[in-house]
């Protein structure tokens, strides 16, 4: 019995406490620390274990490809001309039929984003009409020069397709795939017409008797002209 | 240095390099310089959620004359630039500038009579992070490439900032 | 009955003339009727569609760019009318149809008025869901242009581009219907000097430039107001540069100018400002002799080019050659130095030699009040002597066609040939090369009889005196070919007949090099060298006790200067293996005088030289130019260039001050403040008198069998401007040579023969053009053509060549011509 007093008192003890606890300010103030202290700590631990970003984050760009190893990106520039810090700098050129980069007639020669400029606001990714341009998850690009912040088009293309070739691809075999670059979302969809312009020596201008079929038969035939048949 | 006489040359000053890197590069002790939007996204760098302290640089000094780095977080006013530049010049040695957000690194997308167009015009920088405002995780991976970068700094390289 | 009319647009009543478009009347208004075809310089043909307005009272909506205003109308555009605007979005919708929407691809994307107009007046959804018109594309017309079938909207501006202004109607519209297309004949390439313009009026991305093909957007583009230096035009143009390079050069509109155009060589004659061969540092030859000369930085080349101005402290004869495309302050420096500095009055803006008469010809056309261009549209009577004018001032061309076109001007050429004018002509007064000043003093004569001497002048030469007598204020204009005297024989005939005179030259500033007395014998401001107070006055505003006696022209210079009495040529600009006509006389000076020049691009002069100081192209100073008709143009750099050159007035100031000396300013402004203090002078000197020309008279009639060379070059040549521009050099006309049937027919050659020309030990074989527009007598030879073997040609302007036919199988066709003069 003579336990019970001691029991007694630490019962009154813990129900004051308790009473102090949630009836007095100061009481009210301790409560909270004293409850964190039991759970568990909210820090991320991030470069050991990094939070996953939201789906739609803004991270670094990447320039997609199709999937024959095509780049998406024909160099309109109309990414440089939504960009409201003037991050983005293209440089334009003409698909030659040696050497082809994109569908249609133009490719992006040089494309450098600079992220020392870059606010990731995404104005860029809404203007790209071929869906060239998206933005990965990836955050972590920081650099002690300025220059490293300057990405140029090497660094933000994707990587070939498994199998696909790098390119530039020959436009013989690019004709020869067939592939609908535009997945059938365009009324027309572009050919790949513009490989090159006739050179101006050779004057054969192609009156309306050649000019090519109204409908074609197949996706193939798109952008296959009269009197550009390649040897 | 008697010390460097009896011994094969270099391992003392090596090893002593390493050291105070080490300690230097953890208890990096940032001062508050918060300028602009980006202020926000540092304070919860130091918040209990992105925790700085783990990285031995749980204390913002009010003070520059406590402070190793300043975090430069946010588009440097004209009007502002000559008070940065004195703050820094009050730091102590060894000393480093981090710059937070485009705003800070090259003017952004601010370019105007306005701001200076990148903090390097006033401080050497020595590391630059982009990002409008860069999220926590972009600082500390800017803070720990800091780090990496301050451990593999000599004393001569210091010396001559 | 008055000539105005008053309608009401939107509720706006405008009195406007009568004859005024509804489109043109709404502009005053400032509504801006949306609009394709239309175009302010071209005749209304409502191709389009795209204007159409709501007139009450009319049965339906009419194209405003097509119907004249008429009084008391009420006209409701699509600001105010619900029948104009679904009108316009339906023909917009029509419009786009077969357009293949590439715009990210385009061109024309950014600043393409079919993109403007469909997002301001458009619909934004196209009910069109199946598959577009194909066609193959791009198509090169020229090797400039390249045609986008698809994207073009048919309206016809750039054919009627080729058929009213410039007149090369190879570019035309074929077909019918939905097939319809622009497209050149089969057999004629699309051959023009213009074809740019037709780039720059298409109003959707149809006709693209090959030079500027996916170069840059419009936003990319830092744009400069500028003033072309290719020839004396003097067009308004703007330099579009992106990172320091030019990408694109447009007309700018002038309309007491070149209105909206300009030609091909000032459109994309740009690459030589980047060329491989461009001049980035100044070169020195090394002492010893024979070696090429090596790159050195500024301080050794001027080091250098004092000590072969000044061995001994005291400067050497030396003659400067400034050629005549320097802007006029630095043609204000260059004669200042000379004058001051060197001591010299040897100095020469011509590259050709000119007869002795001629400085006081120009001289006295200096100071007078010239032709302009509209003087040109509106006289009614034009006479050209000694010029080609499509080949020499293409601008000016347009404008004699404009005047020829639309108000039926007469055209009159006196001279040997007259190229693409000949077309034009109304009356021809063919004459020897050179011999222009008897004929043009035999329409002075037959202007002052009273029909008692009539029978002294040639029925053609009362004719023409007849009809410049019949028009207020005829106009002559003469070339820089003109022979001796011609200036001043039409300078005394315009004089007689109350109308204006004007001397084309070639060059971008020849004439400002005259108003700054860049020649002996001239100085500036309109003064004389052989006036003792203007003299004086030059002497004192330039601190010197007396100006250097009167110096040499350039045949004289080179002549010295081969004797070593002239022992150095500062050139400036001046490319003497290519431009003088006599090689010998170059070939001699080069090797025994020292040369220093300035220039853009490496040439064969430079290579001669000792040192070499590179300088400024046109799009990377600043200055003022003063073109054929006096109008003096400023106009500021559009790009920076090259690190290290320098505008040709620096290096003159930094010289004078390694000699001692001080010019008095360091700056643009400084000069102009100097030119100020000896501005020109109201003077109105007379024309030199006629000289006595009975025994050159006799000389033509000396019947050998040789006949008189008629060189100049032709518009795209192996000039400066065609350097690194691949595309404008293509589409330069073939270098051929012209003969008169009647000298072609003994020789048996037609139309494409190849034809050998020999002069002396020179020689040139190419095909022959047979027209009756070259004079009998003469043989038309190009200068610095395109053609190979270009350095060794018979090209000095009235030589005595002969002409032979290459054999080609036949043995009779080679021999030389029998030419009855």
């Amino acid at each position: 019995m003579e336990f019970l007093g001691p029991i007694l008192f630490l019962l009154l003890v813990v129900v004051l406490v308790g009473i102090a606890l949630n009836t007095t300010v100061l009481g009210r103030g301790m409560a909270m620390p004293l409850r964190q202290m039991l759970k568990k700590p909210s820090t991320s631990q991030y470069p050991e274990q990094p939070r996953p970003v939201t789906p739609r984050f803004h991270g670094r760009h990447q320039l997609n490809r199709y999937d024959d190893g095509l780049e998406k990106c024909i160099g309109c520039e109309l990414c440089a001309w939504a960009c409201p810090a003037d991050a983005i700098y293209v440089q334009g050129a003409n698909n030659t039929l040696e050497a082809r980069w994109s569908p249609g007639e133009r490719y992006a020669e040089d494309y450098q984003i600079n992220y020392s400029r870059c606010i990731l606001c995404g104005l860029c990714i809404e203007a790209c009409p071929t869906r060239a341009l998206t933005m990965t998850h990836d955050y972590e690009f920081s650099s002690d020069t300025r220059r490293g912040l300057v990405y140029t088009k090497d660094m933000l293309l994707a990587p070939a397709p498994e199998g696909a070739p790098d390119t530039p691809h020959r436009d013989k075999d690019v004709r020869e795939r067939g592939h609908n670059y535009y997945g059938g979302k365009a009324v027309s969809p572009p050919g790949l017409h513009g490989g090159d312009h006739l050179p101006a020596t050779a004057r054969t201008m192609s009156r309306a008797s050649q000019v090519l079929p109204m409908a074609p038969e197949s996706e193939a035939d798109w952008g296959d002209a009269p009197g550009r048949e390649e040897d | 240095m008697g010390l460097e006489e009896n011994l094969p040359s270099g391992i003392l000053l090596t090893n002593l390099e390493k050291f105070v890197n080490y300690s230097r590069s953890a208890s990096l002790w940032p001062a508050t310089f918060g300028l602009a939007c980006c202020a926000i996204e540092m304070m919860s760098m130091g918040g209990p959620r992105h925790d700085a302290a783990r990285f031995g640089m749980e204390v913002f000094r009010a003070s520059p004359r406590q402070a190793d780095l300043m975090i430069v977080a946010g588009r440097v006013s004209n009007k502002m630039a000559p008070v940065l530049r004195r703050i820094y010049d009050q730091m102590s040695d060894p000393k480093w500038v981090l710059s937070m957000g485009v705003c800070a690194t090259s003017g952004g997308m601010f370019n105007n009579y306005a701001i200076v167009q990148g903090v390097d015009h006033v401080v050497p920088v020595d590391m630059y992070v982009p990002g409008c405002p860069p999220r926590p995780e972009m600082l500390l991976d800017g803070i720990l490439k800091l780090h990496a970068k301050i451990r593999g700094e000599t004393f001569v390289e210091q010396g001559s900032k | 009955m008055t000539d105005t009319v008053t309608l009401t647009i939107d509720g706006k009543e405008i009195t406007v003339p009568k004859g005024t478009l509804l489109i043109r009347a709404a502009e005053q208004l400032g509504t801006i009727i949306p609009r394709f075809c239309d175009h302010p310089l071209l005749d209304p043909v409502g191709a389009c569609r795209q204007c159409i307005v709501e007139v009450e009272g009319q049965r339906k909506p009419m194209t405003a760019c097509t119907t004249e205003a008429a009084d008391g109308w009420v006209v409701n555009t699509h600001l105010t009318s619900d029948v104009a605007r679904t009108a316009q979005e339906g023909q917009l919708e029509f419009l786009l149809i077969n357009h293949p929407l590439d715009c990210p691809m385009c061109d024309k994307g950014g600043e393409c008025p079919l993109q403007d107009q469909a997002m301001a007046h458009g619909n934004h959804h196209s009910r069109f869901v199946d598959e577009k018109r194909k066609y193959d594309k791009p198509v090169a017309v020229s090797a400039q242009v390249l045609l986008d079938r698809e994207r073009c909207v048919l309206c016809a501006r750039c054919t009627r581009f080729s058929d009213q202004v410039s007149g090369d109607p190879f570019i035309e519209l074929f077909e019918r219907g939905a097939l319809e297309q622009v497209a050149i004949y089969e057999d004629e390439p699309y051959e023009s000097y213009f074809s740019g313009n037709v780039i720059q009026i298409c109003p959707v991305g149809a006709l693209t430039s090959t030079s500027y093909r996916f170069k840059a957007r419009p936003f990319d583009l830092r744009s400069t107001p500028s003033v072309c230096d290719g020839c004396s035009a003097g067009c308004s143009q703007t330099v579009q540069a992106r990172r320091g390079q030019v990408e694109r050069q447009l007309a700018r509109t002038n309309m007491a100018v070149n209105e909206m155009w300009n030609c091909d060589k000032g459109r994309f004659g740009y690459g030589h400002l980047t060329a491989d061969t461009r001049l980035t540092s100044p070169l020195v030859r090394s002492d010893d002799d024979g070696e090429e000369p090596v790159a050195a930085d500024w301080a050794t080349a001027l080091t250098r080019v004092r000590s072969i101005l000044a061995p001994d402290g005291e400067v050497v004869p030396t003659a400067v050659l400034s050629g005549g495309r320097l802007p006029d302050e630095d043609a204000y420096v260059a004669g200042k130095f000379a004058r001051t500095v060197l001591g010299t009055d040897d100095v020469d803006f011509r590259t050709r030699f000119a007869p002795a008469s001629e400085g006081d010809a120009l001289a006295a056309l200096a100071g007078r009040d010239t032709a302009t261009y509209d003087d040109v549209e509106q006289a009614g009577v034009v006479l050209t002597v000694g010029l080609d004018p499509e080949e020499e001032v293409p601008i000016l061309y347009l404008r004699l066609r404009k005047a020829w076109r639309n108000t039926k001007a007469r055209l009159v050429s006196v001279g040997a040939s007259s190229g693409s004018l000949a077309e034009l002509l109304w009356r021809r007064l063919p004459t020897d090369v050179g011999a222009e000043a008897a004929v043009l003093d035999d329409l002075a004569r037959a202007l002052d009889r009273d029909g008692d001497d009539a029978d002294q002048s040639s029925p053609m030469v009362a004719e023409v005196a007849d009809a410049l007598g019949s028009v207020d204020r005829p106009v002559v204009l003469v070339g820089e070919r003109a022979g001796d005297g011609a200036l001043a024989a039409a300078g005394r005939l315009a004089d007689a007949l109350g109308g204006k005179v004007a001397w084309v030259p070639r060059r971008s500033n020849a004439r400002g090099a005259l108003d700054q007395g860049l020649a002996a014998g001239l100085l500036p401001g309109l003064r004389r060298h052989d006036d003792d107070t203007q003299r004086a006055e030059v002497a004192a505003a330039w601190g010197l006790d007396e100006l250097p006696t009167r110096g040499r022209d350039l045949h004289e210079i080179l002549t010295l200067a081969g004797k070593g009495k002239i022992k150095v040529l500062y050139l400036l600009g001046v490319d003497l293996v290519r431009d003088v006509a006599d090689q010998r006389l170059v070939d001699k000076a080069l090797r025994r005088a020292t040369v220093i020049t300035h220039d853009i691009v490496a040439n064969a002069t430079t290579a001669h030289a000792d040192v070499v100081l590179p300088v400024t192209a046109s799009q990377e100073r600043a200055g003022t130019r003063t073109n054929w008709e006096g109008r003096r143009q400023q106009f500021r750099p559009g790009v920076a260039g090259p690190q290290l050159v320098q505008h040709d007035w620096e290096i003159l100031v930094q010289v004078t001050g390694m000699l001692g000396h001080d010019l008095g300013f360091t700056d643009l402004d400084g000069i102009r403040a100097d030119m100020a203090a000896l501005a020109p002078i109201d003077t109105t000197p007379d024309w030199p008198a006629a000289a006595d020309r009975s025994d050159t008279a006799a000389a033509a009639d000396d019947g050998d069998d040789t006949l008189t060379a008629d060189v100049y070059p032709l518009l795209l040549d192996n000039g400066v401007h065609q350097v690194n521009a691949p595309d404008l050099a293509a589409t330069a006309h073939d270098p051929h040579l012209r003969l008169h049937p009647d000298d072609a027919a003994p020789l048996g050659v037609s139309d494409g023969d190849e034809v050998t020309v020999t002069g002396g030990k020179a020689e040139l074989t190419l095909p022959v053009r047979v027209t009756p527009d070259q004079a009998a007598g003469t043989v038309f030879v190009p200068a610095n053509s395109t053609a190979p073997d270009q350095v060794d040609n018979p090209r000095h302007l009235g030589d005595r060549v002969t002409v032979a036919a290459v054999a080609s199988g036949s043995a009779t066709a080679d021999q030389p011509v029998e030419v009855n003069a």
